[in-house]
């Protein structure tokens, strides 16, 4: 018999040697029962919204291309209409960050309900143990057929399951590479058998990844391999969200009949029937308390209720509490961590979107002629030589007007009158430019070239440069 | 923490899973900053497209960032052993 803790479940009761032991014992699989209620609802809900999103979005259309592809053998991300190229890295690094704080914040407030619902281990568990309760059937003739020696029936059943979960992996492997190179031509090449090595080879090999963790590292990845897993728990305090059994109301636990009085038996409302325990993926007994093996899937809460409302109990003797509402205190929303995280995070994302908002879709670089520093002309003039590479990231194509300044009577000379660049090309320009030697003050001097479109004044960038002479 | 203690699974699974991760890092801030065209003019001759040199980049980034987990789990296991001379025989 477990007497109720008073330093309350957020301690978990395991010494540190059973701790240890749980963590190099040799795994055992776990098998949990399917559950059904609010929270398991929620989660098909979010798994098929979520796997929606994902084997859906590689296919969707956007003004003749495929909306969402990052094109990495083109150096170029489309997303929607907007084209983004390698020296935008800069923002896919922002949203790394704003993800992450985002993540950050969303945990202090709610605990882990990212692990729980929408995190793509648990998701695409999910499905692939959908996949093995209707090939296998329930979680105890999962053990039987485990138990068993293989016969042509065993091996019938486990080769239906492998094969849907190579098919599901496959597919998920080729959505995957679909990301980052058209996937309609993609899938007539793959039809035709004539798949390139390399996309081949990103197919098996997060096909392969998929296959093993959804189906068999499952709550492994979480508990050894998630470094979110690890540090999650800095983020709590007593007012974050938890899932946690009622100790006061439980204990102390143990059996009876429907009919019984608890009162009378000197019991708690666990009737220890382990059903918690059961359905838990990752085979915690959350009557311990809280556990960083604990991924907050609420499969606990739904079979719990189930068994409450079977009883005649009142619902809720595992349930979404905080440490402080445990204890008897009043849970409070807005407190100085939550506020700093949020402070934090808004200024990132306006930062993020104020420069987003200043990015040009023209780029220029200047470089120089690296063969001679400098030339001088029949006329006596000063000359340098450059390549402009101008750089069109719009999504059409432009005219536009080039400028120099810096230095007294500088003249500009082109190849060509127009400078033309179509939607997303590079043009090579080579620049001459010439000065009376009289008007260099330096050997080398300032030079800024202004790129301008015609069509748009507002599309304009700037360029820094040396001109070189003999003085 | 022994060296027989820990599963070899687990040892694998610790340098491979960090130093994979750490290579998806390094391969996308390295190919973002260099074009596989401008890095390697002769390479045209070998004709490896773009996404076979960012996958033989990715393959060499894991390799070094292995080697180095190689390195910080023996010298964290080997200086354990060091310190603590009962934990070998167990």
């Amino acid at each position: 018999m477990v007497t109720p803790d008073a330093s309350g479940p957020a301690v978990a009761r395991q010494s540190d040697e059973q701790v240890e032991e749980s963590l190099y014992a040799k795994q055992e699989k776990i098998y949990p029962r399917e559950v059904h209620g609010l929270f398991a609802r929620l989660r098909v809900l979010g798994v098929l919204g979520l796997l929606g999103i994902y084997y859906i979005t590689p296919w969707l259309r956007w003004d003749g291309h495929q909306a969402l592809l990052l094109d990495l053998p083109a150096r170029k991300f489309h997303i929607f209409s907007l084209t983004l190229w390698p020296q935008d890295f800069i923002y896919l690094a922002f949203l790394l960050i704003i993800a992450g704080l985002t993540l950050f914040f969303v945990t202090a407030l709610a605990g882990r309900i990212w692990c729980g619902y929408a995190c793509p281990q648990t998701v695409w568990t999910e499905a692939f143990m959908w996949i093995e309760r209707k090939v296998e059937g329930d979680r105890m003739r999962q053990k039987k057929l485990d138990a068993m020696p293989m016969n042509v029936r065993k091996f019938r059943i486990k080769a239906t399951k492998h094969l849907l979960w190579i098919a599901f992996a496959g597919w998920t492997g080729f959505t995957f590479v679909g990301y980052f190179t058209p996937i309609i031509d993609l899938g007539q090449r793959l039809t035709a058998f004539n798949l390139g090595p390399w996309e081949t080879f990103w197919v098996i090999f997060y096909g392969f990844a998929t296959y093993g963790n959804a189906g068999f590292m499952r709550e492994q990845v979480c508990k050894y391999m998630c470094p979110y897993a690890r540090f999650q728990s800095a983020m709590f305090d007593k007012d974050t969200l938890i899932i946690s059994y009622i100790d006061e109301r439980g204990e102390p636990r143990g059996s009876r009949k429907r009919s019984a009085d608890p009162a009378a038996l000197g019991l708690g409302d666990c009737i220890d029937c382990t059903m918690c325990v059961q359905v838990c993926p990752t085979g915690i007994d959350i009557r311990n308390g809280l556990q960083y093996e604990c991924i907050a899937c609420s499969a606990c809460i739904d079979a719990c209720d189930d068994v409450m409302e079977k009883m005649g109990y009142e619902k809720g003797l595992i349930k979404y509490t905080t440490e402080q509402a445990m204890h008897g205190g009043k849970t409070h929303i807005v407190r100085p961590r939550i506020v700093i995280y949020a402070l934090i995070l808004l200024t990132i994302m306006s930062v993020f979107t104020y420069t987003f908002s200043q990015r040009t879709s023209l780029g220029l670089d200047v470089i120089r002629d690296r063969n001679r520093l400098f030339r001088e002309t029949d006329e006596g003039l000063i000359e340098n030589v450059y390549i402009l590479k101008i750089l069109n990231m719009d999504d059409r194509g432009h005219a536009y007007r080039l400028s120099v300044e810096g230095l007294h009577e500088l003249e500009l000379y082109t190849d060509t009158n127009r400078i033309w660049v179509g939607a997303g090309e590079v043009l090579e320009l080579p620049v001459r430019l010439r000065v009376e030697e009289d008007d260099l003050q330096e050997r080398s001097n300032k030079v800024i070239f202004s790129l301008v479109a015609t069509d748009d004044p507002e599309l304009k960038t700037r360029e820094e440069a040396r001109f070189l002479g003999p003085r | 923490m022994a060296e027989k203690q820990i599963p070899k699974m687990q040892k694998c699974i610790a340098v491979l899973w960090p130093s994979f991760l750490t290579a998806i890092v390094a391969t996308g801030v390295f190919f973002s900053a260099f074009d596989p065209d401008d890095l390697f003019p002769f390479g045209a001759n070998l004709e490896i497209s773009r996404l076979g040199v960012y996958t033989i980049g990715f393959l060499l980034f894991w390799l070094v960032s292995t080697i180095s987990g190689i390195g910080t789990l023996y010298f964290a296991i080997t200086n354990c052993m060091r310190t603590n001379p009962d934990s070998r025989e167990q």
